[in-house]
C-alpha cells in the first residue's frame, strides 16, 4: 500500500475510518444534495427560466416564453429535451423571421441571390489573386473553414446571439467574422482593404444631366442672357440631403430646372411642328385613286395631310383585325395609292373604316370603353384613374365637334356599314353593338332629333312592318351607361323602343347594302360626285336610299337654315364642310354632354364650321389642354409631370423593347422622340429592361433603388468636413468626358460619368486606426435587401 | 537566501550559455508553458469565433475535457496504485491542468459575472474548486519552502509532544543548579533569572497550540522574540546557564515546528474536505449545464 507520506497519516490500526473515504462520502452526498436542490429550483420556477443563461435584449424583453424563439422547445418543463434530438436546422431561424420579415433568400449570406454572390465572387476572386491575406485568416481559414457553413445556409444566431444582457447589442458583428467568409481577406479599411473601383456609381444618372455642359456653357450664357433667370449658384441648390440621409436627393423641377426648361416642355420654344401631341386625326389618303378603284370609303376629306396617328395604331390594333389591317397598310403611301394593288386598295379601304368605328365608338359611347382595354403589360382592364390619364379628360365636345366638321355623316355611314360589320365577326363588341343601335335608325336617318322621329311616325310618314326583322338585324339589348342619347339607344320620346327592321312604306328595307358606296349629297341635295361611285345597282339619278335623300320637311327646313345662314362654301362642294381650326371647346351657351339634347349631323349638309375668326387652337392652348387644328385634335402639355404623356408612356414602355415595330412602340418611340412633345426623354432616361420593354426614369434614385446593394453611405456625417471643396472633395468633376453618349443606348450600367470615381484615399485620411471608425458594419450592409418588422394582425374588436 | 542571491547574479552575469540561470528551473518552465498553453488557447478561440462559431462550444469542451483529466486524478489516487513518483506527477499534471482550467473558465464566462442562478452555480462550484486547488497548491509550496515537516511528525501526536515539551522546559527552567565550591563571594540568581523568563515568555509559549496565521503567513515573529529573550539572557549566565538556556531554546524551536506541522497537517486535512465535495457538485452541474446547451442550441458550433 502506498504510504502517502507526510500528507495522509498511516492508517490507524483501530480500523477508523480514513479521511479519504469520509471525504468520498461527503463529496456523494453533497452531489446528491445538488441533483435535489436543483430539481427543486426547477420544479418551482416559472416554466424554464431557470435554465435561461442570461437575459435577453431589451428589444426582446418582452418575450416571455422559450419556444417563441427556440422551435423545438415546447413549452413544457420537460418539453425542451426534444431539442437534444436532430431537427430542421433553420427551426429557430423562422422563428426569427416572424417578426423580422425578410425575402426568402434571408438565409443565403447577405440576403442576397445567389446569381448576385455567385457575380460578386467571380469579381472578387480577381481581386483576391493580386492580394495577400493576413496570416490569422489563413489560419481562420485552415482551421475552421466556413465554406461550408456558408454553403448550407446561414442561421441568425451564427452572427446574433442572445442572452447576453439587456444593453447588449446583438447586432455587433465583428470584423474577422465578416472577413471569414469573404475571398478578400485584410485586417482593416487602412490595412489591405482593396482600392475602389467603380465607387459610387454603378449605372448612369437616371436624369440626363450633363454637369460640366451645365457649368461651363449653359450657365454662363443664361446668365448673360436674361440676367433674371435663377441659376444655381452651388450644388446644394440642387441636391439636398433628404430624410433618408443616405440619398443626396433632388430638388423639385419648379427649384431647380423650371428656368430653363419649362418652355421646352409646354413647347413655347419649340421652333417647328405642332407644339402638341397628335392623338386623333383623319389620315390623309389619296380620295381620288380609291374613287377610281370603287373603294368604299363613304365621305373623307380630301384635303387632309394629317398622319395616323401612334395613338390611333394603339386604339385600332386592339382587335387582331385591326391589328392585321394596320399590318397591310404599314408600308403604303396613303397619300399616293396610284399604283396600289387591289389588295392595297381594299386595306386602306379597310383602314378607313376602321378609323370611323373608332371616332363612331368614341363619339358614341364611353372613352373608358376604348382605353380600358389597353393595359398591354398585364392585360387587365386599366382603371378608371388610368383611362382618366391617358385622355387627359377628353372632353366629347372636342370629338364631337371634330366628327361634324370630319365626318358629319359618320353615324349614317356606320348605320349602312352594319351589314359589312355583320360579316366581321370579329369587331369589338362596343362597336357592333353601336352599329346595330345606329342601324336601329335608320328610319330616321339616324341624323334627327327624337321629337323629329314621333312627328314622322305619328304623321305615317314611316310605317312599321310589324313583324318583319331581319334575322341578323337581331339586337341584342343592352343596357347602355347612362347619358347616352336616346337616339341611340333607339327610345322615342314616349319610352317607345324603336322597332327594329323599318320600311318607309315602300315595303322594301332601308337599310342599304354595305357593298353600296354610300355617296354624299352635296348642300342642295345633289349627289356628291367626290363620294364614291354611283352604286353598281342603283341609278345614281334614282337614288332610292332614303337615308340620303332628305324628306321635304327636311328640304324645308334646311332652306330655312340657309335663308337665314351664311352662304354655304364656294364651289358647290361636297358635304364635307372644311374644317377650320379651333373647336378645343364648344362655344358658350351650348350644352356638354346632355345626353337628352345632342343632336346628331344632319345628313345633307355638314356642320358649318365653327366661327373661330382669328384664334389660332394651339395659342389658344398654350397653357396646355386639348384643341383640334386642321385634321387632328392634339394634346399640348401642360407642363412638367403632365400626366397624359407620363401615363401613356408608363403604359406602352414595357411593351416595346428597342427596335419593336408594334403599336406600344410606336407611342413610345413618338413620345421619347429627339423633338417629341414634352420633351420627357429630353430629361428622363429611358432604360432597356431585359423582357420588361422600356421604362422611363420619371422618378430619381430613391433609398428603394438602394435596396441589394452592400454598401451604405450617409452624407449627411461628413458635410462639416469638407472645407472649401465642398461636394468636390469626393466627387472630383472631370473634365473632357461624354455623359450625354451613354443615353444613346439603353442599358444604364454602361455610362460615362461626369464625376471620377471615389477613392480610397479620401476615406482613409479619416478613416483609419486610432482617427475615426473603420469597421465593416459602418460602411458596409449585411441584410441588403433589409429587414422591417411587420405591423400586427389586430382584429377589428366586436360590442 | 542564499540561493536567491545566485539566481540573482546568474541572472545579471549570465547562466548557461549566457542565458539566464532561473530560465532552466522547474518552476520557470512551468510557467512558460501555462503561458504558452493559455495564449494558444485565447488564441484558437478567437479564430474560432471569427469563424462564424459560437466560441462558448469551443472553450466548454476545453473546460469538461479539462474536468474529466482532473477527475482521473482523483480515480488514480483512490485506487492507490503507481508509484511515488508517478504521483508527483500526476499531481503536478493536475496543478498544470488546473491552471490551464482557470483560463478555459474566463474565456468561457467572456470575463465577466454570471446572470442567473444556474450560471451563478456553476461560476460558484468552479470558482470554490479553483480557490480550493489554488490553496492546496500553496500549502505545498510553502512546506516545501520551509523545508517541509519531519517524518516523525503527524498530526495525531502532535498535542502529545507538546505536551511533553511543556514539561521539559518547564523541568530546565525550575531545576536549581548546584552552587560553586568556592563560596568567597554569593552566586548569581542565574536560576531566578531563567525562571523568571520561564515565566514571563516561555510559559506562554508552549501553552497549547498557537500561531496559526503566523504560521499561515509563514511570519517568525513571536519565535523570535522568544528565542530572542533566550539569547539575551544567554549572554548573563553562568556556563551552567547556558547549557540550561540552549536546552530550552531548542525545545522552543520543536514546539514552534509543532505548531507549524498542526498548521498544515491541519489545513492539509481540511482544504480537501472542500475541493472534493465541490467538484462532485461542479460535476452535476456541468452535465446539466451540458445538457440545456445543447438542448437549445442555435447558430453554429
Amino acid at each position: 500500500m502506498l504510504r502517502l507520506g507526510k500528507y495522509w497519516p498511516a492508517p490507524s490500526a483501530g480500523g477508523a475510518q480514513m479521511p479519504a473515504e469520509r471525504r468520498g462520502r461527503l463529496a456523494r452526498w453533497v452531489a446528491l444534495a445538488t441533483v435535489v436542490s436543483l430539481s427543486i429550483i426547477f420544479v418551482l420556477s416559472t416554466g424554464t427560466q431557470f435554465l435561461m443563461p442570461g437575459p435577453l435584449t431589451g428589444a426582446h424583453a418582452s418575450i416571455e416564453s422559450c419556444s417563441s424563439c427556440h422551435a423545438a422547445s415546447g413549452s413544457g418543463k420537460l418539453s425542451w429535451l426534444k431539442g437534444l434530438a436532430k431537427r430542421e436546422p433553420h427551426a429557430d431561424s423562422k422563428a426569427c423571421l416572424t417578426c423580422h420579415t425578410m425575402p426568402n433568400t434571408a438565409f443565403n449570406a447577405h440576403g442576397a441571390t445567389d446569381d448576385v454572390l455567385r457575380r460578386s465572387t467571380e469579381r472578387l476572386t480577381k481581386t483576391a489573386a493580386a492580394l495577400s491575406s493576413p496570416i490569422t485568416a489563413r489560419a481562420q481559414n485552415f482551421a475552421f473553414p466556413t465554406h461550408d457553413m456558408v454553403a448550407g445556409g446561414l442561421q441568425c444566431a451564427t452572427c446574433h446571439q442572445e442572452h447576453q444582457g439587456s444593453a447588449f447589442d446583438p447586432k455587433l458583428v465583428a470584423n474577422e467574422q465578416c472577413r471569414s467568409c469573404h475571398i478578400v481577406k485584410f485586417d482593416s479599411f487602412d490595412k489591405g482593404h482593396p482600392v475602389f473601383e467603380t465607387y459610387p456609381f454603378r449605372r448612369r444618372t437616371r436624369l440626363i444631366y450633363d454637369h460640366a455642359a451645365h457649368f461651363g456653357k449653359h450657365f454662363p450664357e443664361v446668365a448673360k442672357k436674361d440676367s433674371t433667370k435663377t441659376i444655381p449658384a452651388t450644388c446644394a441648390t440642387c441636391h439636398d440631403n433628404n430624410a433618408e440621409k443616405r440619398v443626396m436627393g433632388l430638388a423639385s423641377f419648379d427649384k431647380t430646372c423650371r428656368t430653363c426648361h419649362l418652355d421646352q416642355i409646354t413647347g413655347k420654344e419649340r421652333a417647328s411642328g405642332p407644339k402638341g401631341v397628335p392623338f386623333l386625326a383623319l389620315p390623309g389618303v389619296d380620295v381620288a385613286s380609291l374613287k377610281s378603284k370603287n373603294a368604299a370609303i363613304g365621305e373623307w376629306p380630301q384635303d387632309s395631310d394629317a398622319a395616323l396617328t401612334p395613338f390611333m395604331k394603339v386604339m385600332i390594333g386592339r382587335t387582331p383585325q385591326g391589328q392585321a389591317v394596320l399590318d397591310a397598310v404599314d408600308r403604303l403611301n396613303l397619300q399616293d395609292l396610284t399604283s396600289a394593288s387591289e389588295a392595297e386598295i381594299k386595306a386602306v379601304a379597310n383602314l378607313v373604316w376602321e378609323i370611323k368605328t373608332l371616332f363612331n365608338a368614341l363619339v358614341s359611347g364611353q372613352a373608358s370603353e376604348i382605353f380600358a382595354g389597353l393595359n398591354f403589360a398585364s392585360g387587365r382592364e386599366a382603371a378608371s384613374n388610368i383611362v382618366a390619364d391617358l385622355t387627359a379628360s377628353l372632353p366629347r365636345d372636342v370629338l364631337v365637334s371634330a366628327q361634324r366638321t370630319w365626318l358629319p355623316n359618320l353615324t349614317k355611314e356606320m348605320a349602312g356599314a352594319d351589314a359589312r360589320e355583320r360579316q366581321r365577326s370579329d369587331l369589338d363588341p362596343v362597336t357592333s353593338s353601336f352599329v346595330r343601335l345606329a342601324h336601329a335608325e335608320t328610319q330616321i336617318r339616324s341624323d334627327a332629333d327624337p321629337l323629329r322621329v314621333f312627328l314622322e311616325r305619328r304623321s305615317g310618314s314611316i310605317q312599321l312592318a310589324e313583324g318583319d326583322s331581319h334575322g341578323e338585324d337581331t339586337i341584342k339589348r343592352r343596357i347602355l351607361p347612362s347619358g347616352t342619347p336616346r337616339a341611340i339607344r333607339g327610345e322615342t320620346i314616349d319610352g317607345e323602343s324603336q322597332p327594329r327592321s323599318l320600311t318607309k312604306g315602300t315595303g322594301r328595307s332601308v337599310i342599304p347594302s354595305l357593298d353600296d358606296p354610300i355617296t354624299l349629297p352635296d348642300a342642295a341635295g345633289a349627289t356628291d360626285a367626290g363620294g364614291g361611285a354611283p352604286p353598281s345597282n342603283t341609278d345614281p339619278a334614282d337614288q332610292s336610299d332614303e337615308l340620303l335623300k332628305p324628306t321635304e320637311t327636311e328640304l324645308k327646313e334646311i332652306k330655312a337654315r340657309e335663308k337665314g345662314a351664311p352662304p354655304a362654301p364656294s364651289g358647290g362642294r361636297p358635304a364635307i364642310a372644311t374644317p377650320s381650326p379651333g373647336g378645343a371647346a364648344p362655344p358658350p351657351g351650348q350644352g356638354q354632354n346632355s345626353a337628352a339634347e345632342a343632336t346628331l349631323p344632319t345628313s345633307d349638309t355638314p356642320d358649318a364650321a365653327p366661327e373661330d375668326g382669328d384664334v389660332d387652337a394651339e395659342e389658344w392652348a398654350q397653357a396646355g389642354g386639348w384643341y383640334r387644328q386642321d385634321y387632328a385634335i392634339y394634346y399640348r402639355p401642360t407642363g412638367h409631370k403632365d400626366r397624359f404623356i407620363a401615363s401613356w408612356l408608363q403604359l406602352t414602355g414595357p411593351s416595346a423593347p428597342r427596335d419593336d415595330k408594334g403599336p406600344a412602340s410606336s407611342v413610345f418611340n413618338f413620345l421619347t422622340g429627339k423633338d417629341a412633345q414634352g420633351s420627357c426623354a429630353k430629361c428622363h432616361s429611358v432604360d432597356d429592361v431585359p423582357g420588361k420593354g422600356r421604362v422611363v426614369n420619371f422618378a430619381p434614385a430613391t433609398v428603394q433603388s438602394k435596396a441589394g446593394q452592400f454598401t451604405r453611405f450617409m452624407h449627411e456625417p461628413h458635410f462639416g468636413l469638407m472645407g472649401d471643396r465642398g461636394c468636390l472633395g469626393c466627387h472630383a468633376l472631370e473634365k473632357g468626358r461624354s455623359p450625354l453618349k451613354s443615353y444613346e443606348q439603353g442599358d444604364p450600367r454602361l455610362f460615362v460619368s461626369n464625376f471620377g470615381n471615389i477613392k480610397k484615399d479620401a476615406c482613409q485620411s479619416c478613416h483609419a486606426s486610432g482617427v475615426a471608425r473603420q469597421d465593416c458594419s459602418l460602411c458596409h450592409v449585411y441584410h441588403v435587401n433589409g429587414s422591417a418588422t411587420a405591423i400586427m394582425k389586430t382584429k377589428i374588436p366586436t360590442p | 537566501m542564499r540561493g536567491a542571491a545566485r539566481s540573482a547574479t546568474n541572472a545579471l552575469t549570465g547562466g548557461r550559455n549566457g542565458l539566464p540561470e532561473w530560465l532552466f528551473t522547474g518552476k520557470t518552465a512551468g510557467t512558460l508553458l501555462l503561458a504558452v498553453i493559455c495564449s494558444v488557447l485565447f488564441w484558437t478561440v478567437s479564430l474560432y469565433a471569427s469563424a462564424l462559431r459560437d466560441p462558448r462550444y469551443l472553450d466548454g469542451w476545453v473546460l469538461a475535457g479539462g474536468m474529466v483529466a482532473q477527475l482521473l486524478f482523483h480515480v488514480a489516487l483512490r485506487k492507490r496504485s503507481g508509484t511515488p513518483k508517478s504521483f508527483r506527477r500526476w499531481r503536478a499534471f493536475h496543478i498544470m491542468v488546473g491552471y490551464v482550467l482557470i483560463g478555459a473558465f474566463l474565456s468561457h464566462s467572456d470575463f465577466s459575472l454570471p446572470d442567473t442562478t444556474l450560471e451563478w452555480s456553476l461560476s460558484m462550484g468552479f470558482v470554490l474548486v479553483t480557490l480550493s486547488g489554488l490553496f492546496g497548491t500553496y500549502l505545498s509550496w510553502s512546506v516545501k519552502a520551509k523545508h517541509g515537516i519531519s517524518d516523525g511528525i503527524s498530526f495525531e501526536r502532535i498535542a502529545a509532544r507538546r505536551e511533553e515539551i511543556a514539561r521539559e522546559v518547564q523541568d530546565a527552567a525550575m531545576h536549581a543548579s548546584q552552587p560553586p565550591e568556592d563560596h568567597r563571594l554569593p552566586p548569581l540568581p542565574y536560576d531566578s533569572w531563567i525562571a523568571d523568563l520561564y515565566a514571563n515568555h516561555l510559559m506562554a509559549f508552549l501553552e497549547g497550540p498557537g500561531q496559526f496565521t503566523a504560521h499561515l503567513f509563514g511570519s517568525q515573529r513571536r519565535l523570535k522574540r522568544v528565542t530572542g529573550e533566550i539569547d539575551m539572557l544567554m549572554r548573563y549566565v553562568d556556563a551552567e546557564g547556558q547549557k540550561k538556556l540552549a536546552a530550552i531554546r531548542e525545545l522552543v524551536v520543536e514546539k514552534d515546528r509543532l505548531d507549524y506541522a498542526r498548521v498544515y497537517l491541519g489545513l492539509t486535512k481540511g482544504w480537501l474536505y472542500v475541493h472534493l465535495p465541490v467538484t462532485y457538485g461542479l460535476v452535476v452541474l456541468t452535465v446539466l449545464h451540458g445538457i440545456v446547451v445543447y438542448a437549445f442550441s442555435s447558430g453554429a458550433w
